[in-house]
């Protein structure tokens, strides 16, 4: 971590817990979308929480569905 | 349904969109909408710099990735730069060192790359951050084109 050179060198992905970026990945796209969507920025932040919140429930229930797709419906479907 | 016929008169703001790439949130700043530009450019360029911390400049490359490319490129000049630096300083081994690679194919020279070249989810990752950096640029610049300009002068109390 020293010898870690910022923007030139990769810094990682966390390794098994990449997943994690996820959060402050869906909270960037939820400043730059809710202050171009906002009509008034009075609460500004408490609406980018709520909306970060609400795309990470979306998009990890659209991973628990995936999940389910294939190691339950799939081997359900060929053992049929 | 009816539609604001009122919002197709306004003009476009042509120079708010060009500034809006240079610098991500600064169309808004230019046509009076400050806090809504500085609270979009950071979003924007925090996913951008975030993308390159992660990844390193490898994960802006025209050459080797050019659809993930055009995609970055929306978010400006910075964009254009970290190609640069990949190109100028890691693909010619100013920084780190060129390292053998082996090569796919059986009969073919083997390249040499950067030793700071990731081929980790590290750098899908970085590439993804700085490519949704700049789709989401795309839609700041349009809302920079079609917002009506702040009548308002500044310090007047209102939220814009």
């Amino acid at each position: 971590m020293i010898g870690w050179i910022p923007i030139l060198e990769p810094g990682g992905s966390l390794g098994h817990y990449w997943w994690l970026l996820l959060f402050p990945l869906v909270l960037g796209i939820s400043i730059s979308y809710r202050a171009t969507h906002e009509v008034e920025l009075v609460g500004f932040w408490r609406r980018v929480l709520r909306f970060a919140f609400k795309s990470t429930v979306a998009m990890g229930s659209l991973g628990a569905v995936m999940y389910l797709f294939v190691y339950l419906i799939i081997p359900l479907v060929r053992g049929g | 349904m009816a539609h604001d016929s009122s919002q197709c008169d306004e003009p476009l703001n042509w120079g708010a969109a060009f500034f809006g790439w240079i610098m991500p949130g600064l169309g808004q700043v230019s046509i009076g909408h400050a806090k809504r530009g500085i609270f979009a450019g950071s979003g924007i360029l925090g996913l951008f710099v975030g993308g390159l911390l992660i990844g390193g400049v490898d994960c802006v490359d025209r050459h080797e990735d050019p659809l993930w490319f055009y995609a970055q490129v929306g978010a400006g000049p910075i964009a254009l730069a970290s190609d640069w630096a990949n190109s100028a300083l890691l693909k010619s081994g100013t920084v780190g060192e060129l390292v053998d690679t082996p090569s796919p194919l059986p009969r073919a020279t083997p390249a040499k790359v950067s030793s700071f070249k990731t081929v980790t989810p590290a750098n899908e990752i970085g590439t993804l951050y700085c490519a949704l950096a700049g789709l989401m640029n795309v839609v700041v610049i349009f809302d920079a084109l079609k917002r009506t300009r702040a009548e308002a002068p500044a310090g007047s109390g209102r939220n814009r």
